[in-house]
């Protein structure tokens, strides 16, 4: 457990900007994503294991709540991928480019990419939340 | 020194070189992400944004299944996130825990989770929707 305090610790009080939080949100969204993910696989299962109670979840999913949970897990699931992407071409293609300099230009071309793709997508599932709830 | 590190074998397994394990498990995270991006992305865009969750029941997931090139997509999509992201929280919790024991607990946990999750879609996957097709509007 203190070894869990002292890397909590040390992931607040670090300062080494963008890498540093390109990491965190790397690991906060796989973490958020794979929790989600098993939850979706069970109520999935559902489907054959019993569809009256797939059509229980399906409506706590249209839920006004969940909808909004939604918007956010799809911004994890789009940066979680293109940070992905940028780290497995360092390590496997660019090693030589884990520069500091380059890590500070590429965590914020991963941010602004994100946003690109994440907007359109939230703007399309947020009318039809609104369409749907209000 | 000596008696030292015989107390703790922990420190010492932590920051001793990795093995052939790790060192495939790193490379599977990589090439896994990799096919995530369509696997995942395409998923994502069709049933979030594009058909979204107010058109989603089982009507839709038996005529979505009714084709056997989507069943194929969703088992791979199913082996390679799933595998993906457990193997994720395992490379996680090493960082935390480091005494051997420690770890071959959590590691049988979350492989016995990672089992049984998958093991459960996989049997859905398989069976599809359990009613009679066409099915009634719930
Ligand atoms: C969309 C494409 C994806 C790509 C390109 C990708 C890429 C990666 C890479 C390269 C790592 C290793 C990071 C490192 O060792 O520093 C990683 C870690 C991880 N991924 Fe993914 N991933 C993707 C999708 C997913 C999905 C769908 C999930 C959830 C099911 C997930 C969950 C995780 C978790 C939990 C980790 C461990 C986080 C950490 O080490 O801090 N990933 N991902």
């Amino acid at each position: 457990m203190s070894s869990l305090r002292t890397t909590l610790a040390g992931y607040v009080g670090y300062r080494g900007r963008e890498g540093h939080w390109g990491f965190l949100l790397h690991r906060i969204t796989g973490l958020g994503v794979v929790l989600f993910l098993a939850i979706h696989i069970v109520d999935t299962a559902l489907v054959y294991f019993n569809p009256a109670l797939y059509m229980e979840a399906i409506r706590i999913y249209q839920s006004t709540l969940f909808g909004i949970a939604e918007v956010f897990l799809v911004f994890c699931i789009i940066y979680h991928g293109i940070n992905g992407l940028r780290v497995a071409f360092f390590d496997l293609i660019a090693p030589s480019a884990w520069a500091i300099y380059r890590q500070r230009v590429s965590v914020r071309w991963t941010l602004i990419l994100t946003l690109i793709l994440w907007i359109p997508a939230s703007i399309r599932m947020l009318s039809n939340l609104i369409e749907h709830n209000f | 020194m000596e008696a030292k590190l015989k107390q703790r074998p922990s420190a010492l397994e932590a920051t001793a070189a990795p093995g052939a394990f790790e060192r495939h498990a790193w490379t599977w995270m990589r090439i896994s992400g990799v096919l995530l991006i369509p696997l995942v992305w395409i998923h994502t865009l069709l049933q979030d944004v594009i058909v979204g969750v107010h058109a989603i029941d089982v009507n839709y997931v038996a005529a979505r299944w009714a084709n056997l090139g989507w069943r194929i997509f969703d088992v791979f999509l199913l082996g390679f996130a799933f595998a993906h992201g457990m193997n994720g929280v395992r490379q996680v919790a090493f960082e935390y825990i480091h005494s051997p024991r420690a770890r071959r607990i959590t590691a049988g946990v979350i492989f016995a989770l990672w089992l049984v999750i998958s093991a459960i879609g996989a049997i859905a996957l398989i069976g599809g929707v359990n009613q009679e097709f066409p099915l009634q509007q719930q």
